[in-house]
């Protein structure tokens, strides 16, 4: 196995990324253990990985993790339909006495079988049950999984930088959690947004950001709302003003806020926030 | 190297697995960890595994390598105090404020959150003064409570200015809010959510999946493979009864409704009522408790596999709760005890629990709250307390 010792990630062109988390990287990278993120959603979890990918130059392997998906899903298919076609109607290329021709690669084979160094970055780990958790695990760990139809053993030719984000505040579990290195994206801050928006927005009016993001972070603070307004909906929403022609900055400090179904996208947020700004006038 | 902050942190209860501690000797072998920052950073990512845990982290960071002081019970012992104070203060301002030398017109108007901080600070002061040798009522100047450096503006979102030392930032505690012994808050919400979500009763397997009946017997070569999956059984039905009377229920009561509400959906009927102490012959449906009395004994009409949540502290004069009159409202006054009442709903719903707002380290000295205790499982309302409260109603 090749590791790459002296890549170091340094962040990226669209990602706004503070020392903490670098060093966080890092250090993972470095000890080759996977990293846990945790984090409200819109805090960028999900971005670090691509930024790491652009960083370092690497392929980037998203797996998707589904409530319903097993650890096989992830790993290999066996297309026995397909198969059970050919030995029907035998018009294909493929050799149905061979069943390797009908296995396809998942993702975690992609990123094992993958030449060049990879991300392999699993989204929202938290979503599968906890026996997918612990399976993964040990295919991690080991850098190997089983192809049991065929009996054959994938071992990973370059360790993959992994990237593990996970939304829920639940806790995976203990085995899980002891192989991975942790950290938690807490929600930017004023300042950090303002980075975040002019790494989005290079040529935007300031008084407009500033406008925009006094406007969004006091939205944020309405009580009752179940799905806060993160910070792709900040810049949708940005983009949005940025569209209407008539739109000016000033009056997002008075009651005017336009495009408000951009920032709240369940009815419920929808109908509290608009109470709020028309009852109140907050701004 | 650092094993005394790794048994610092297991004895601040943080749970640290040896296995990362020799990962984070690694991580320092290769030379990965040089300054105190850096080691910050790693030894957080390495060691702790929740951001429940982060605040703790940061005390005990702190401690090891600035002598912080560890706040532990102390603060424990200074929140009973301080809450004695506010009941005097409620009951006689005007001597109280004497006892402080200071101003009524100064402390009047603030909320009670923010004068037990400022009995705390207060105390606190008396205890650094008191190894001198004197007496510390009528030695402090008044200070008003903004001062006393404790800000309750919610959650800090740290992670940006980066030029201050670790030991700083870990002194800043901006992890607090996510700690798990805090009370519910609404930031909480999401995190509440998630452990009512397990409130979600699953069936037998019992139900032909024909997808994967088909997949498996392909693979088996034809050889019929039936594959059962589980039956969704019937949603469960909730009644939620909340304590909104007296203050010091008051913060949580909103809390409580917006998290139930947001589950409702997960729930084949959700029903809220109202109380004030503790349950005589009604329940309220309407908040202030007038308009829709509903009758208790009316409760054994309901299916008894419905879910039963109490919300309240549970504190009050013992007769309140023994006495065959003890309610404060007379039209109230059938005969028969709260308690009693109480009796009747825990054996009517035999999946009922008590949650507490009151920490469970002083559950024991509130006569009322123990014997409640003995009719409900009584959990703290809490993140921790609310998953133990989970468990036990949807344990079989």
């Amino acid at each position: 196995m090749e590791t790459h010792q002296n890549d170091k990630f340094m962040g990226a062109s669209r990602y706004v990324l503070d020392d903490e988390l670098a060093g966080i990287v890092n250090v993972s990278m470095a000890l080759e253990m996977p990293l846990l993120l945790k984090g409200e959603p819109g805090t960028g979890k999900t971005m670090l990985a691509h930024a790491v990918a652009e960083n370092l130059n690497m392929p980037l392997i998203v797996l998707n993790v589904k409530s319903s998906m097993k650890l096989i899903d992830a790993l290999y298919q066996y297309d026995t339909l397909t198969r059970l076609n050919d030995s029907r109607f035998g018009d294909s290329k493929r050799d149905v006495s061979n069943i390797e021709d009908y296995i396809k690669m998942g993702k975690i084979g992609q990123a094992f079988t993958s030449k060049a160094r990879t991300v392999l970055l699993i989204d929202e780990i938290d979503k599968a049950d906890t026996d997918f958790q612990d399976d993964m695990l040990d295919v991690l760990d080991q850098m190997e999984f089983d192809i049991i139809e065929i009996d054959r053993t994938v071992k990973a030719v370059c360790r993959p930088v992994i990237v593990i984000t996970s939304n829920a505040k639940k806790d995976l579990s203990d085995p899980f959690l002891g192989r991975c290195n942790f950290h938690h994206i807490a929600f930017p801050d004023p300042e950090m947004m303002r980075k975040i928006v002019q790494v989005h927005f290079p040529d935007m009016d300031t008084h407009l950001m500033e406008n925009a993001v006094a406007a969004f972070y006091k939205l944020r603070k309405i009580d009752g709302i179940e799905k806060k307004p993160a910070t792709r909906e900040l810049i949708n929403w940005i983009r949005a003003l940025k569209t209407d022609p008539d739109f000016n900055p000033d009056s997002l400090l008075k009651e005017d806020v336009p495009f408000l179904g951009v920032l709240f996208k369940k009815s419920q947020d929808y109908t509290i926030a608009l109470d709020v700004i028309n009852r109140r006038s907050p701004f | 190297m650092f094993i005394d902050f790794f048994y610092q942190l297991k004895n601040a209860g943080v749970p640290v697995s040896p296995t990362s501690f020799l990962t984070l000797q690694k991580a320092m072998d290769m030379g990965l960890i040089n300054s105190i920052d850096t080691f910050y950073t790693a030894a957080r990512a390495i060691l702790i595994k929740s951001e429940r845990y982060f605040d703790r982290y940061d005390q005990v960071f702190a401690h090891r390598f600035q002598d912080a002081q560890m706040p532990d019970n102390e603060g424990l012992v200074l929140d009973e105090i301080t809450r004695a104070l506010l009941e005097g203060w409620l009951e006689d301002p005007v001597s109280l404020a004497a006892a402080f030398e200071m101003d009524v017109s100064d402390i009047i108007d603030l909320t009670p959150e923010a004068l037990m901080e400022y009995f705390k600070k207060r105390l606190e002061d008396q205890k650094g003064r008191h190894e001198g040798g004197r007496t510390w009522i009528g030695t402090g100047g008044t200070s008003p409570v903004g001062h006393s450096g404790y800000q309750p503006e919610g959650m800090r979102v740290g992670g940006v200015s980066r030029n201050k030392s670790a030991v700083k930032v870990a002194m800043e505690r901006r992890y607090k809010d996510y700690s798990r012994r805090g009370l519910l808050t609404q930031d909480m919400m999401g995190e509440a959510l998630k452990r009512l979500r397990n409130m979600v009763p699953v069936g037998p397997k019992d139900e032909v999946n024909v997808d994967e009946t088909i997949y498996q017997t392909m693979k088996n070569g034809g050889e019929i493979e039936i594959v059962f999956s589980r039956r969704l059984k019937d949603r469960i039905k909730v009644i939620l009864a909340v304590d909104n009377g007296g203050w010091s229920m008051d913060p949580y009561i909103p809390v409580v409704q917006t998290l139930f509400d947001y589950a409702r959906d997960q729930f084949k009927d959700l029903k809220t009522y109202f109380f004030h102490n503790t349950v005589y012959d009604f329940l309220w449906e309407d908040p202030v408790r007038i308009n829709r009395p509903f009758k208790v004994e009316d409760f054994i009409s309901f299916d008894p596999k419905t879910r039963l949540i109490i919300v309240g502290d549970g504190s009050m004069a013992p007769y309140e709760l023994m006495a065959a009159d003890g309610s404060i409202h007379v039209e109230e006054r059938s005969g028969k005890p709260s308690i009693e009442q109480l009796k009747f709903l825990s054996q009517t719903f035999p999946h009922c629990v008590w949650l507490n707002p009151v920490s469970a380290q002083l559950w024991g000295r509130t006569t009322t709250i123990t014997a409640i205790q003995q009719i409900f499982p009584m959990f703290e309302l809490t993140l921790d307390g609310l998953e133990g409260a989970v468990n036990y109603l949807m344990a079989k």
